[in-house]
């Protein structure tokens, strides 16, 4: 008998078929090499201790004694003009045995931590002017205001310290944040900025290493 | 109709008519003679009588090829002192269906009117095998053509032909031009995304708009209007000098697709540039944009991404879906030379963006859109630090988490254009990979419902996310770089 043509066309295409498949296969070998190459050619020297994302995004400026002596707060200012509001390391409410117990936003007409903020263009944020208080911090021994330090609008209050205030003696300058601040125009941040000091006159001044 | 006041010039061409020629003389013998003497004595051309005054609403390229002296002949004598020498501008189309018309630069055009088109639109240089026909007429010619219409009313109110539906000035020409055209052109006329564009325009409607607002046109507008009432005195505008006309060409868009890889960290995906200074050395946009856009021959290119990732973020691995949108091109590139582009792109320099799957893509642009906003889960390797050394515990535990779901507060990276929002975003699995030599560093390769933000699931964002990288594992966490492998869309 000749031979079946039918036949012989099924053999042919499953043949094909196979090879098209273990192309394929290489194909994703190949790409999947490729990724990792990618991935791990771009890893350079690593530092021993990277910068943090906050050093990296934000420029850090400090107050001190503000209005009272021992009242040294930070201001953490994003690239994009957010300033987020804290206590500085050399605060003085560090120093009192057991750190920070408690804070309360209820200070001044309204109690800070209720105000919602909405939408892009922050309705109902409440507008600070730098010595505006912001909130009170107590230790076992006395209480401390915090101030906001920044003309603007006060966007959000770190709700969390409710609950755990030691947040504030463990990463005041992390978790420990107090408040973020949007400055309402630049010309005002230019201004406020006159009062404030950086993170070199800090270090001299109070003579700490950060 | 009566015929008495109508000779009959049927007589002397009995027998030698032709089909056409006897069409032509039915309609015009079906026309009310006295009110085609008052539109002749008025200034309305052959043309715009044979549409006003006909008792069916037909108007084809047959009838449109009675002239001037025809008409006044069958209607015998009576109207030949009203003839001029020269045949004066139409008051009702404003020499547009006469072919009367000045080009861009004023000067009245006297050659062959689809010949002239013809040139205009090669000129453009355009490929096309069809073509759709659109006009646009000054306000001007329905103006005055209800105006002529009134006057009929007022005068012959009960006929018959008054109340058919008439043939619009836009009509007649396409029905004039677009046999010849089609011929001159070697090319079909149905929807095509080819669109050959005549623009008629009064020489001093094109003054007044330089020199007008729009709100004072409208108020003109309405005053017009309004005055309209009482125009019957003197309903015409004068017209003394031609339309002028001009001719565009647009091609609708058409579209091309692929997926484009970033390898660098410093070209943005889309143009960014800041108080005119450029963010990133280049972007994504730009580069394919501007590679597809010269073989096209088009006048413009818009570039539409499946999602985005920021400057410092690589896309590898899968590639994302893009589309580029061409405007008004001249031609279609062969899937060789966009093979060609491809690989343009893929051996530059620089390397700093490739493409793959570059193909043209027709109607089915608008699913793959879709699908684009379907874009469902990313997939990321992100290179991380923490600040105590990683242990094999840490590798299983991140490894044994799935569908791990997070709360992400608006970063405050960009909490000054977003709103301030808590939202609930899920980490469908994590891998670890230990660098070596470095137990402070290694790679988390995670896969995440779109829209979760990584950089802050992995340092934080001063606790603002939780879970994070660092909270899970107890310590700080920092992350150095991040590249996204893949992008998963709808049903892939």
């Amino acid at each position: 008998m000749a031979k079946n043509p039918e036949t012989d066309d099924t053999m042919e295409t499953t043949k094909q078929n196979q090879s098209e498949e273990e192309v394929e296969h290489s194909d994703e070998q190949k790409q999947e090499d490729e990724l990792r190459s990618l991935l791990l050619s771009d890893i350079g020297d690593l530092p021993l201790s990277p910068p943090s994302a906050t050093q990296v995004n934000f420029v850090s400026y400090f107050i001190t004694d503000f209005t009272k002596p021992g009242h040294d707060q930070y201001i953490y200012r994003h690239a994009n003009g957010l300033c987020v509001i804290g206590l500085a390391p050399t605060h003085i409410a560090f120093k009192d045995e057991g750190g920070i117990t408690n804070i309360d936003f209820n200070v001044g007409k309204s109690d800070r931590s209720v105000l919602k903020v909405s939408g892009k263009r922050k309705k109902n944020a409440m507008r600070s002017e730098s010595n505006t208080a912001l909130c009170k911090v107590s230790t076992a021994k006395d209480s401390y205001i915090v101030r906001c330090c920044v003309k603007g609008s006060l966007l959000e209050v770190n709700e969390r310290l409710i609950k755990q205030p030691q947040l504030l003696n463990s990463s005041a300058d992390r978790e420990g944040y107090i408040a973020i601040i949007m400055p309402t125009r630049p010309a005002d941040w230019t201004k406020n900025k006159e009062s404030l000091i950086t993170l070199e006159e800090y270090k001299a001044k109070k003579e700490v290493s950060l | 109709m009566s015929d008495e006041s109508k000779p009959a010039p049927g007589g002397l061409l009995n027998g030698l008519e032709t089909q056409k020629t006897r069409r032509v003389n039915e309609a015009a013998r079906s026309l009310h003679p006295s009110a085609v003497k008052d539109l002749l004595s008025l200034g309305v051309c052959e043309r715009c009588i044979l549409r006003l005054v006909t008792v069916t609403a037909t108007f084809d390229s047959d009838l449109a090829t009675v002239s001037s002296s025809t008409l006044r002949g069958w209607l015998g004598s009576g109207v030949e002192e009203a003839a001029s020498p020269e045949p004066s501008i139409c008051i009702v189309c404003l020499g547009v269906l006469q072919f009367v018309f000045s080009d861009a630069k004023q000067t009245l055009v006297k050659s062959d009117h689809v010949a002239w088109i013809t040139d205009l639109v090669k000129q453009q240089g355009h490929e096309f095998d069809s073509f759709v026909l659109e006009v646009s007429l000054p306000s001007t010619i329905s103006e005055n053509e209800r105006a002529v219409l009134l006057y009929l009313k007022g005068k012959y109110s009960d006929e018959a032909w008054l109340q058919s539906e008439k043939v619009s000035v836009k009509d007649a020409l396409k029905v004039l031009v677009l046999d010849p055209l089609r011929a001159s052109l070697g090319a079909k006329s149905d929807s095509s995304s080819f669109h050959i564009r005549l623009t008629y325009s009064q020489a001093s409607d094109e003054a007044q708009g330089l020199s007008e607002t729009k709100h004072e046109r409208k108020k003109r507008k309405t005053d017009e209007e309004n005055g309209s009432n009482c125009m019957s005195e003197n309903p015409f505008k004068k017209v003394s000098e031609p339309c002028i006309l001009s001719v565009h060409c647009n091609k609708m868009p058409i579209f091309f697709g692929g997926r484009y890889f970033k390898y660098s960290r410093n070209v943005s995906q889309s143009r960014w540039i800041i108080d005119d200074e450029r963010m990133g050395e280049a972007s994504v946009e730009e580069i394919i944009g501007g590679s597809i856009l010269p073989a096209c021959l088009g006048d413009s290119y818009k570039f539409h991404a499946a999602g985005r990732e920021d400057i410092d973020v690589r896309m590898l691995g899968s590639g994302r879906p893009f589309l580029i949108e061409v405007q008004n091109s001249r031609k279609c590139p062969s899937q060789q030379s966009l093979t060609e582009i491809e690989e343009k792109i893929n051996n530059s320099e620089k390397k700093l963006v490739g493409v793959k799957d570059l193909k043209f893509i027709g109607s089915e642009c608008w699913a793959m859109m879709r699908e684009g906003e379907a874009e469902k889960q990313k997939q990321y390797a992100a290179l991380v630090w923490i600040s105590r050394p990683l242990e094999e515990e840490d590798c299983n535990s991140v490894s044994s988490m799935k569908e791990l779901k997070i709360l992400q507060k608006t970063p405050i990276r960009v909490l000054h254009r977003r709103s301030q929002l808590e939202r609930e975003r899920t980490i469908h699995w994590m891998k670890v990979e230990k660098i070596k030599g470095n137990a402070h560093y290694f790679l988390l390769h995670l896969c995440t419902q779109a829209g979760t933000y990584i950089k802050e699931f992995v340092h934080g964002d001063l606790g603002r996310t939780t879970p994070s990288m660092g909270s899970i594992l107890g310590c700080r966490a920092e992350i150095i770089q991040l590249d996204v492998t893949d992008v998963k869309m709808g049903d892939s």
